[in-house]
């Protein structure tokens, strides 16, 4: 999740649509995803936050800069939010209840005000490798930010203070090459915050005392080519909590043949936090590369997830079966999304912004079996 | 250097009483249908030919292949700022105005050695095609093969009576593997070329021998040999003398590929990765007398997920070349030694959806450091955005002259193969005069 509501923690937390049948209220269940509009965007966009204050859309990416457009405006068009930028590729953005904080490879975490532009805190250091991936508390008070000096520090969102430094991850992969942790979230209560680095180990901690309560192994997302290429690829890029806070998803990609190329099967593994015990393992066999960016439904009954190679995909798998519910190809990679309504997603890639609508299968339409999950 | 043709190919020197070390395949080697020999061989040595033997062995080349085509926007030239420069910082080096990507911090420290070139533009952007032009300077013409660098090197730099290898070849990935060609030049300067291991293979003692047996039973082959060749001056004869000897001395050099025969701080420096073991057995060789080792490191081919990749490499490539350049300069080998980074070509400017860069051959980067150079030199440049060279563009025949040159080999010299002379380096190739000490 990217964005807070000031008044509502749970405001975190996609409530379900529901349907009405003529028996009873049902959960909603995507069955169909549509793209309704495109935007171009003036650069490889890696991240986005919604801003519910004022309906717009913040995201920053390779050009050093925000920018920010109203998906409900008749007309799509982004404007800068301001002259002063990042020194660096933005990675991490989030709404922090109105102000937005972004972070970079530049090192840096930055405060802005979203109306006027205003940089209103700028920590230079605030790690001292590049800052990989950002997150909010629920409540909006406190940011995490992940970088590739293996730390996780934990920020109070409104003074700045470093409350927390965590370790826990090697620096150097295990053949001897510089490690990377991209991925972090909070749980939706605030409590747990969960990250995954580049060799597919994920830690999850207990947020105040910053003790490791989970530790879990995806090997499978890092692939070390020993013999033809001599290099590696891959790595955990995405982790999210059920909103209960009983499962963690893990993203990235499969074992990759020629890492050349993201063409990895786009994989998500699934655990539960009480037992520690991997719940679904699921690999694409239809869409290839890292899955950039996943959200558990309300009520954990699905998982949406959305990444790519060249091109882009969105996801939505069923997390009683394991099995995919619905997916579409979405133009280019895509790094980052998030639900602007229980049915309207907004995603953020290489070249371009989607508005996609999430609708429940037509329950005329026999639904045909998910042939492409492998769980 | 003198300026007359040399006939191309391999010698037969028995006649002029000085054996040139001899190779395995034979005397006379004909390659595409173009018999080859040396001058030499026929004129015999005159005076200013003896001294010039006697500083070979003294020269070396290490080509630092960069196997699939590293970024020059990651390495040499790079670009903070522009639309598609990337996310990495340009760093300052230890000569004043010179910037290098953040990548090779180590490398920056050690730019007084070091001349970069800007602006090749070597127009072929496939594996393939872009290695052959780039390994020989030139493509090949229908029925004429080129020998690459090493060949080269080899041929004008090889020792009297070495008891090493003339050119050692290091290639185990087995993507992009290449084992190079000494075209026209016969197999008597093929790479000794080591891809499944990092020493020669079968080159260790039978174990039913011990050492002294060895030895004992070469004194009698070499003493019933000068029997029999004693009334007797033919090729054949020598060849298979040679020959002997060739695997003597490989059997002898066998060590010289160990790097555990380093102290433990030597190999510390090199560090843990394969690339850094490699680096030291180059330095290894060159110091045993080794005219020409090829180093490659594979693989650059990062059509997907370029900035991490480039993380990768670049830190094994700065880590290994420094400590290779430092090494050389404190045995006094690096004003005897070309250390050299060189790929088929680069890499796009552009960024691809997939955050990688793909094949580009039209504005890219390649460094030359020690034997030869001005260091702390930037030759040419590439406009803004790195997508055309805008000042000093370099061809491949270009660098091929600038590397001889720089070791003291007259590029202009011609090889008659056939009745067809052929320069080192291709016809109308400069070298880059800025960049030559």
């Amino acid at each position: 999740m990217r964005h807070t509501d000031e008044n509502s923690a749970a405001a975190a937390v996609t409530e379900p649509a529901a349907q009405t049948t003529a028996d009873a209220t049902v959960a909603f269940v995507p069955g169909q995803l549509k793209v309704d509009r495109t935007l171009r965007l003036p650069s490889i966009t890696f991240c986005m936050a919604q801003h519910v204050q004022s309906g717009r859309v913040f995201c920053g990416g390779s050009d050093f800069g925000l920018h920010h457009f109203d998906p409900a405006a008749e007309k799509l068009e982004t404007a800068p939010l301001s002259e002063s930028r990042h020194g660096s590729y933005v990675t991490g953005l989030v709404n922090a209840g109105g102000t937005l904080v972004s972070g970079g490879y530049d090192r840096s975490l930055i405060w802005w005000n979203a109306e006027s532009g205003e940089q209103t805190r700028r920590i230079e250091s605030a790690h001292t490798r590049w800052i990989r991936s950002l997150a909010i508390s629920a409540d909006g008070s406190a940011v995490a930010s992940v970088g590739d000096d293996m730390r996780t520090r934990l920020w109070d969102a409104a003074t700045g203070e470093c409350r927390l430094t965590l370790e826990g991850y090697e620096e150097k992969t295990p053949h001897g090459y510089p490690s990377m942790l991209y991925a972090v979230a909070f749980s939706a209560d605030g409590k747990l915050l969960a990250t995954g680095d580049r060799t597919g180990k994920v830690l999850v901690r207990e947020v105040t005392s910053g003790e490791i309560v989970q530790s879990l192994e995806t090997p499978v997302m890092y692939t070390w080519d020993p013999r033809a290429r001599r290099h590696s690829i891959g790595g955990i890029r995405s982790v999210a909590f059920s909103a209960d806070g009983t499962q963690l998803a893990v993203g990235g990609m499969g074992a990759v043949g020629n890492i050349d190329h993201l063409e990895g099967k786009s994989r998500i593994e699934v655990f539960s936090l009480t037992s520690g015990e991997r719940v679904h393992e699921i690999e694409d066999s239809k869409y290839k590369g890292l899955v950039e960016r996943m959200q558990f439904s309300a009520d954990g009954t699905w998982l949406l997830a959305a990444g790519g190679d060249h091109g882009g995909f969105v996801s939505v798998w069923s997390m009683q079966t394991g099995k995919l519910l619905v997916q579409e190809k979405v133009g280019n990679h895509i790094h980052d999304f998030d639900l602007l309504s229980d049915t309207s997603l907004v995603t953020v890639g290489h070249d371009h912004a989607s508005l996609i609508t999430l609708a429940a299968a037509d329950p005329s339409v026999e639904q045909p079996e998910a042939e492409q999950a492998e769980s | 250097m003198t300026g007359r043709k040399r006939l191309a190919g391999s010698p037969d020197l028995s006649s002029s009483g000085l054996s040139r070390r001899g190779f395995l395949g034979g005397a006379t080697v004909g390659v595409g249908g173009v018999l080859a020999a040396d001058m030499r061989a026929v004129n015999g040595l005159r005076a200013e030919e003896i001294a010039s033997e006697l500083r070979r062995g003294e020269k070396h080349v290490i080509l630092l292949w960069l196997a699939g085509g590293a970024s020059q926007l990651e390495t040499w030239d790079p670009k903070p700022g522009a639309k598609n420069g990337g996310p990495f910082g340009a760093i300052s080096t230890n000569v004043a105005g010179i910037e290098v990507s953040e990548l090779l911090p180590q490398a920056a420290q050690r730019m007084h050695q070091t001349a970069i070139i800007r602006s090749l533009n070597t127009k072929i952007a496939d594996h393939g095609r872009g290695a052959d032009l780039m390994e020989r300077g030139r493509l090949d013409d229908p029925g004429l093969k080129y020998p690459d660098l090493g060949a080269v090197v080899a041929r004008e730099l090889g020792r009297l009576e070495s008891t090493v290898p003339d050119y050692v070849s290091l290639y185990t990935s087995t993507e992009g593997r290449r084992k190079g060609t000494s075209g026209f030049l016969g197999a008597r300067y093929a790479p000794l070329f080591l891809a499944e291991q990092m020493s020669p293979p079968n080159s260790a003692l039978h174990e039913s021998l011990s050492l002294d047996q060895h030895r004992d039973r070469a004194a009698l082959r070499d003493l019933l040999s000068k029997r029999f060749t004693a009334d007797r001056r033919n090729s054949t004869v020598g060849s298979h003398n040679s020959a002997y000897q060739r695997v003597q001395g490989m059997m002898a050099s066998a060590e010289l590929f160990n790097v555990e025969q380093e102290p433990a701080d030597v190999r510390a420096r090199y560090g843990p990765t394969q690339f850094g073991e490699q680096c030291l057995i180059a330095r290894r060789l060159v110091e045993a007398g080794v005219p020409f080792v090829k180093v490659a490191r594979a693989w650059w081919d990062s059509h997907g997920q370029n900035f991490e990749t480039h993380m990768e490499l670049c830190a094994d490539l700065d880590h290994c070349m420094s400590a290779l350049l430092d090494d050389l300069q404190e045995r006094g080998l690096l004003e005897k030694t070309l250390v050299i980074t060189l790929g088929e070509f680069g890499r796009t400017p552009t960024i691809n959806a997939s955050l990688g860069r793909d094949h580009f051959a039209s504005a890219w980067s390649c460094s030359l450091s020690g034997m030869g150079i001005r260091g702390g030199v930037v030759h040419g440049a590439t406009e803004p955005e790195g997508q055309t060279v805008a000042d000093g563009e370099v061809s491949a025949g270009d660098l091929f002259a600038t590397i001889l040159s720089a070791v003291g080999i007259d590029f202009t010299h011609e090889y008659m193969v056939g009745a067809r002379p052929t320069p080192l380096a291709d016809f109308g190739s400069t070298p880059i005069e800025t960049v030559l000490a």
